[in-house]
């Protein structure tokens, strides 16, 4: 680590991270609720998780503290077990109704 | 600064969103992209003002460009009617987001992402698309289904999106100006100092290397209670060199300092260790439950069971023949 990476962080600098992904996360929210395939709904869940990741590390950055990527160490494991589980299911839906469409399955809102 | 502006931001991005996700003409779809992408550059914009004189620093342009980046790319994914474009473009977040982690300086975490991300979790979604992917009927004009073309309620989407970013960035400015200052230098160094003296064997390493006949261990800092010292010259320590009995002074260089990987190596299982143990239970755990779930259900009869044992089969007069007909490959 070169002495460069250890210097302080301004707040300004933490501000634009932090909107960054904000931003990222709310095209996730946004593409979660507007599509209707439901890999891409899996894959927006994956771009929340993206920004959380940023976010965590921004703030580790500035307190100078590891935690926050030791924590995204954590989401990147839960992100792949989410993924094969999340994939494995919507492979069994896709062989019910031959279909990726969310709303084929509205009658399970009972 | 005045909250009207963020708002403002938002509604312009939201708008520029709503115009994004209904199918339209080409020239209303790139406006709507101009609007959408105008929204954001100006709130990323007003990090610069936003807190307070002085407070004003140039952002790194390698994070103007990989953020603008990351933002078209994700809008990108999720207005895309093709479903392996969307992954593709997420392919793009993933890289792009790991150059910000890289400025951040995570390095390990950077090169995870892209790792982890982009090649292992993204190419089972592209598998998974492909398996699913409808051949185009004979007749059929599009061979894209309706359900990715329409949206869902793309007004109200894009409505809660961007409250909540407003919400979200309203807390930004008015809460990182209140958080605790960073670490100036100094201090921040002696920090990362202070994680090799903790770190068995490689503290010694460095030492050795420097000065082969020390002495362990070298004398504690009376103030701090720390090995390793460090003052204008760099990081040293003080301690008995072979037979001599004065005390030497050995500076440490500066390649000794932990690096990124060794740093979160070391705090994930200095300090997270009973965390590290059940992520590998959790990934065992989804690993048979997507072998459990995404199996096929094969029906065997009592004698292709027997046989599968690698028993005798069972030959009972009156008994239709077992393998007239082979059990099919279930639903």
């Amino acid at each position: 680590m070169t002495l460069a990476l250890i210097e302080p962080l301004a707040q300004p600098v933490l501000g634009a991270y932090l909107l960054t992904s904000a931003v990222l996360l709310v095209i996730g929210v946004v593409g979660f609720l507007t599509r209707r395939n439901l890999i891409i709904m899996f894959l927006c869940t994956e771009l929340m998780f993206q920004a959380a990741a940023l976010a965590m590390v921004a703030f580790g950055r500035y307190h100078l503290d590891l935690s926050g990527q030791v924590f995204v160490i954590f989401i990147l494991t839960i992100a792949a077990a989410e993924a094969a589980l999340a994939l494995a299911l919507i492979v069994l839906l896709y062989r019910r109704k031959e279909t990726l469409n969310a709303e084929a399955w509205t009658e399970m809102k009972g | 600064m005045a909250p009207t502006i963020l708002y403002s931001a938002c509604v312009l991005g939201a708008v520029g969103l709503y115009l994004l996700l209904r199918p339209a003409p080409r020239a209303v779809t790139a406006a709507g992209g101009l609007l959408a992408l105008g929204g954001l550059a100006w709130l990323l914009k007003q990090v610069a003002v936003g807190f307070g004189p002085g407070a004003d620093v140039g952002l790194d342009p390698f994070f103007v460009i990989f953020s603008l980046i990351a933002v078209v790319a994700a809008l990108r994914m999720i207005t895309h009617s093709r479903p392996v474009y969307s992954a593709l473009y997420f392919v793009l977040v993933v890289l792009s987001s790991a150059g910000l982690l890289l400025l951040l300086g995570a390095e390990f975490i950077a090169f995870a992402l892209v790792i982890v991300y982009a090649g292992a979790i993204l190419i089972t979604y592209l598998f998974v698309l492909m398996l699913a992917q409808q051949a185009p009927q004979p007749g059929e004009e599009s061979a894209q289904p309706e359900y990715d073309l329409v949206p869902r309620e793309p007004a109200a989407g894009a409505a809660v999106g961007f409250v909540i970013l407003a919400l979200l960035s309203e807390m930004i400015f008015s809460g990182v100006p209140q958080l605790d200052p960073a670490l100036s230098g100094p201090e921040a160094e002696t920090a990362v100092w202070v994680e090799l003296e903790q770190m068995p064997g490689r503290f010694e390493a460095e030492i050795n290397a420097v000065e082969p006949g020390f002495r362990f261990p070298p004398e504690r800092d009376p103030l701090t209670g720390r090995l390793i010292r460090v003052d204008e010259q760099g990081a040293h320590v003080l301690g008995l060199v072979a037979e001599s009995a004065e005390v030497v002074r050995v500076d440490l260089p500066e390649s000794a300092m932990p690096e990124n990987v060794q740093r979160v190596g070391w705090w994930l299982v200095h300090k997270f260790p009973v965390s590290l143990e059940l992520a590998g239970v959790i990934l065992l755990m989804a690993m048979f439950g997507a072998v459990v779930l995404a199996r096929r259900e094969i029906e065997l009869s009592d004698d292709e069971k027997r046989e599968a044992a690698g028993l005798r089969r069972l030959a009972l007069e009156g008994y239709p023949e077992a393998d007239s007909e082979p059990a099919g490959g279930g639903p």
